[in-house]
């Protein structure tokens, strides 16, 4: 199915190179801020645009790619251009277009080098947009790294104090993972080539490779060690908070909202159908390691002082219960999975973006310099509540209806699993509430600007809400979407 | 008539909601009036399904809120006898506190926070109340459990309140882990999650899973309603503003949890080692809670323990395997546990905001109107002849003694010794409040009319609850056990015992009294130190759980992030970037720039590789 489909308009390259042109034209107009901005703000609307308008659009109740391009490219190699989309990708560009315009909106007054910054995230923007679409493993690798340098500078130039140390961190984490990647990449394509004759980058014919049990393995292991960091799994996460502390706020909305999101996804495009048989080998490591990190990040978080690492500190633990549901392997739990990765994009993004208001109006994120901030910013805490509310994963919000998908997949397969991860939900109410009570309750901590929301920051956080809330209320259009490909994916067939 | 079930939870959301969005915008008293008549409506709506109850009952289904392979969990109502007798109840009740706390938030600032949370609050419990499956059912259980958190901590400036708050939803969500792995392991059995469909096919299960699925809801039950060892969050939780301590704390939270062993009693009954954990559970509770409401000094406090004792003894009937006799005691201690709550609100405002009761005293002078009120919920509570508390709680103790066997007796003896402390703290209370001249300085604040409408109201429905299920004795019928289609539940023995078994009721009651008479009549801060320590701090279990739970859990934690995090992964990720940079420094010496070093370095490699050659040729 792939011919007929990719005559019509090439809606996946222009989802994809849209954000690209507007970092061309941000980079025409460097000289005046104002137009950057707008820019930015146009293109990543247009960008959101163009994906909701796709969701509605298409029949996204299939099961096949939905949208399906592929060129040629570099031929001499074998390298083509095949973008594809089915319902996980869908539902996982819709929410990079969506915090993508929450990320442009919170960085609106950036001051250091405007242009640059918005260029950087529009390039961003593009090199998500490319993992989540490209199946040629070329392609992929290229996007994969793509993602990586525009962050690199985000955190290491806009970033807060120790910036520096943070943005090599994470670039040598990452790409130490991601050199592994390509080496199997390359080892993979040679012997394809020479089994079958016909040397290929394509997903689809590489799935086709005749491994052995060690082969598979290691390119597995070398495969999930790119996605591994990049989720990140307990105990490749320590990059995770030293970045996220010291990332602007775009950076933190990006990095938790989707930066860690291509590495699950990887997980299941990518390491999964290629290596099915290492895959079911490495489960229980990969629920143990989940298991771990679920604990191990709550109970650290319980004990920060930086608003921002103990919202960092309960990424990792969110993301174990992701790849818990992996691990379950099967239909109910990939669904909670995927769910609750939406989810936290928008909740953990949500809490990102409050953070940095709050220290618009505090100057600081020390936990004890904070309080009572309901007595001057009752709005501003309100939402504050609600999302931490969500993110705790408080029934009829965001990130419950995930959790209880994933612990009924677990439990059904692997009781002991399901009944211990229950338990992470305790510790996430532990550490949540006491970032409650350090920031909006007590007695006041006299913040120097009292303003409570201005509309600029009124019109973020009431999509944000409504999203949160409509996830928790009504996630089914969201489970539609991702029932078929899932159910595919898990029996190892590709669309 | 499905439309108006329906309605019933939406009101109250709907009130809450316009409170949470535009309540600082509306004009104040619209805010209450809204809140207010949510509730009312909700109430009205609840009468108006009321003939649809009997029998089968009414169901409706909403829409499919999570639905994924096997698993499907709609948003759907069922509207039984027991949840129409509770949903009555609730909205009831929910209303005359709505009305009160329009009179006692009358003056604060932050009213419409505080009517969008109690509203909120209402459509959670009634969601537990309504709800036909048990995932639906935990969203109200959490919901309430967010509600108290945020109710606790109203007046978030005084840093105690809120880690009341905070206390309260860690606490009860420890117990609601039990209930998730119940539900995800009823769901894995059943491959349902439909109380009905549950309860029905419960005699599938085998006995140990059957057992241990009981024993998972006890504990969810256990820490939503305050009970062993998931106690030690309600007398916290009174920090709250009195209205909320006296809907949420008292008369419909806190018994959510007998509602739900209730709900599921088809389930938990076949069960007969959950059956006796149940009971032990709620007599072990109401005995401790007694004994620790015998020393408190703060008004609210007193009350606090006395509902945890009165929900063991629901806990205890349910053990005891009387839904019916849980039931009428969760009806008439609703009634006369909101009375107490509020007429102390009444106390507190007379007292000039003093609610120590070493304090106050005389308080009669202040106002016999709630004087009497309380002095009604105080009978009631204390078990004094033909209130409502005395035939509910005289159904469970009888219930306890027609067992027969030495483990019920032993229950029967303790929950009778209950009762004469409960009695006695009761009128402990009454004489330290009431009796002599007023110690404290204050001077009495006025007190809204509102304050006191709904107090006769509920007075009269706690002194004449018994004619809900008044039994054969007296000339009654035994409504509620009819309703709820437990004619089982009805006692069969004896005359005589039942003659002798109120007989002993009512010494103990009288018994109580009197050593209250002797001891509080002239008051006297005569307490013997150590015992009063003890109990007044709750058996020091505030404590104990410091040492046991938290002091360690905190130095786990700081174990993880110092030695774990940063001593041990950053650690050997630092130590690899260190020895690669020593390793740069080590061999620098080779590109120091030095001409001659350079040559040497080329004369060696040089020699090397044409030495290699050489022996290559040579082979």
């Amino acid at each position: 199915m792939t011919a007929e489909t990719s005559i019509t308009f090439p809606w996946l390259s222009l989802l994809l190179w849209l954000p690209l042109l507007g970092t061309l034209l941000c980079l025409l107009w460097r000289k005046s801020a104002a137009a950057c901005r707008y820019l930015a703000l146009g293109t990543t609307l247009l960008v959101l645009l163009v994906s909701v308008g796709l969701a509605v659009s298409l029949e996204t109740g299939a099961g096949g790619w939905l949208l399906f391009e592929d060129y040629r490219w570099i031929d001499a190699y074998g390298i083509r251009y095949t973008l594809g989309m089915d319902g996980i990708s869908l539902l996982l560009i819709l929410l990079t277009a969506f915090l993508q315009v929450i990320a442009v909106l919170i960085s609106w007054d950036m001051r250091k080098h405007p242009a640059l910054f918005f260029a950087l995230v529009l390039v961003l923007e593009t090199g998500i947009i490319g993992v989540f679409l490209a199946l040629d493993l070329v392609l992929f690798y290229l996007f994969w790294e793509l993602m990586l340098i525009p962050m690199f500078f985000l955190i290491g130039v806009w970033g807060h104090e120790r910036r520096v140390y943070a943005a090599v961190k994470f670039f040598l984490f990452t790409l130490s993972g991601s050199l592994l990647l390509l080496l199997a990449i390359i080892s993979l394509y040679l012997l394809h080539g020479e089994q079958t004759g016909v040397y290929t980058f394509a997903l689809a014919a590489l799935k086709q490779t005749e491994l052995n049990f060690t082969q598979e393995m290691i390119f597995y292991l070398c495969f999930m060690a790119a996605f591994v960091v990049k989720v990140p799994l307990f105990p490749f996460h320590t990059w995770l908070p030293d970045a996220h502390t010291e990332a602007p706020a775009a950076g933190s909305v990006d990095l938790a909202g989707l930066l860690l999101k291509t590495g699950v996804y990887g997980m299941i495009r990518f390491a999964f159908p290629l290596f099915p048989l290492a895959a079911e080998k490495s489960l229980p490591v990969l629920a143990a390691l989940a298991l771990i990190g679920l604990f191990y990040a709550a109970w650290i978080a319980y004990l920060q002082f930086d608003i921002k690492r103990i919202v960092a500190y309960s990424s990792v633990s969110h993301l174990g219960f992701v790849i818990l549901g992996l691990a379950a392997w099967n239909q109910t739990a990939w669904e909670g999975s995927v769910l609750l990765m939406i989810s936290h994009g928008v909740t953990t993004g949500a809490l990102f973006v409050m953070i940095a208001m709050i220290r618009q109006r505090t100057a600081t994120r020390e936990v004890d310099k904070l309080g009572g901030l309901w007595q001057s910013q009752p709005n501003l805490s309100a939402f504050f509540l609600l999302f931490c509310f969500a993110s705790l994963g408080l029934p009829g919000l965001a990130n419950f209806a995930g959790e209880i998908l994933i612990l009924i997949g677990v439990f059904s397969s692997q009781p002991l699993w399901g009944a211990i991860a229950v338990g992470g939900i305790l510790f996430a109410a532990a550490y949540m509430l006491r970032l409650l009570q350090e920031v909006i309750w007590g007695p006041c901590c006299e913040p120097f600007d009292k303003s409570d929301l201005c509309r600029r920051e009124w019109l973020i956080l009431i999509p944000l809400a409504l999203l949160v809330i409509w996830l928790g209320c009504y996630p089914q259009p969201a489970l539609d979407v991702m029932r078929a490909p899932i159910q595919l994916l898990l029996q190892g067939g590709m669309p | 008539m499905t439309l108006l079930l329906a309605l019933i939870p939406i009101l109250p959301l709907f009130g809450g909601l316009v409170n949470a969005c535009f309540g600082s915008r509306l004009p104040r008293p619209l805010s209450a009036l809204i809140a207010c008549g949510a509730v009312l409506g909700s109430f009205l709506a609840t009468l108006g399904c009321w003939p649809g109850a009997a029998g089968e009952g009414l169901k409706t289904t909403l829409f499919t809120w999570l639905q994924s392979g096997s698993f499907s969990a709609e948003v759907g109502l069922l509207f039984d006898p027991l949840a129409a007798i509770m949903a009555l109840m609730v909205t009831g009740v929910a209303s005359l506190i709505h009305l009160y706390a329009a009179g006692y938030m009358e003056d604060d600032s932050d009213q419409a926070r505080f009517f969008a949370l109690l509203n909120l609050f209402v459509f959670a419990m009634l969601t537990i109340v309504l709800a036909d499956n048990l995932l639906l059912m935990f969203l109200g259980w959490e919901g309430v459990g967010f509600c108290s958190y945020g109710l606790i901590g109203f007046w978030y400036r005084k840093t105690e309140n809120a880690v009341a708050g905070r206390k309260a939803f860690i606490v009860t969500r420890i117990g609601d882990l039990f209930f998730t792995v119940g539900l995800l392991w009823l769901f894995a059995r059943f491959g349902t999650i439909g109380i009905e469909a549950i309860n029905s096919r419960a005699a599938e299960l085998d006995p140990t899973t059957l057992t241990l699925i009981s024993l998972l809801l006890l504990g969810g039950a256990c820490g939503k309603s305050a009970q062993l060892p998931l106690m030690s969050w309600l007398p916290d939780a009174m920090a709250g503003p009195t209205p909320v301590s006296a809907l949420i704390h008292a008369a419909t939270m806190v018994t959510a949890g007998v509602y739900l062993l209730c709900r599921m009693f088809p389930l938990v009954s076949l069960s007969p080692l959950a059956m006796g954990v149940i009971a032990c559970v709620g007599v072990l509770t109401a005995f401790y809670a007694a004994t620790c409401a015998l020393a408190q000094r703060e008004i609210k406090r007193v009350l606090a323990y006395s509902t945890m004792s009165q929900v063991g003894y629901m806990f205890l009937a349910v053990g005891l395997d009387s839904v019916s006799a849980a039931m009428f005691h969760l009806l008439t201690h609703a009634f006369f546990k909101a009375l107490l709550f509020m007429g102390a609100g009444c106390l507190i405002q007379l007292a000039g905001h003093e609610n120590d009761i070493f304090q106050m005293g005389g308080m009669r002078r202040r106002s016999q109107t709630v004087f009497w009120l309380f002095l009604a919920g105080l009978l009631c509570l204390a078990g004094a002849p033909l209130t409502g508390g005395f035939f509910s709680k005289d159904l469970i103790l009888a219930t306890a003694f027609a067992k027969g066997d030495p483990f019920h007796l032993g229950i029967y003896g303790l929950g009778v010794l209950t009762a004469g402390i409960t009695s006695l703290y009761s009128f402990r209370l009454a004489y330290l409040l009431f009796a002599g001249d007023f110690r404290g300085e204050e001077l009495p604040h006025e007190l809204p009319k509102l304050m006191i409408w709904p107090l006769p109201l509920l007075a009269l429905l706690g002194l004449s609850g018994g004619l809900l299920n008044l039994p054969h004795l007296f000339g009654g019928r035994s409504w509620l056990s009819g309703w709820l289609e437990r004619e089982n539940d009805l006692l069969q023995i004896p005359l005589q015992s039942e003659y002798l078994l109120l007989g002993v009721a009512a010494a103990v009651f009288l018994l109580g009294w009197l050593v209250a008479h002797f001891r509080y009549r002239r008051f006297a801060e005569r307490e013997t130190e150590v015992c009063k320590q003890f109990f007044l701090t709750g058996w020091q279990c505030d404590a104990f759980f410091d040492r046991l739970l938290i002091r360690p859990f905190r130095k786990l934690c700081y174990f993880c992030w110092q030695g774990g995090d940063l001593g041990l992964i950053d650690g050997l990720v630092e130590g690899f970037a260190r020895a690669c940079l020593q390793w740069g420094h080590a061999i620098r010496f080779l590109a120091d720039g030095r001409i001659s070093r350079y040559l040497q370095g080329f004369a060696w490699g040089l020699l090397l590789i044409v030495g290699w050659f050489l022996l290559q040729a040579v082979r």
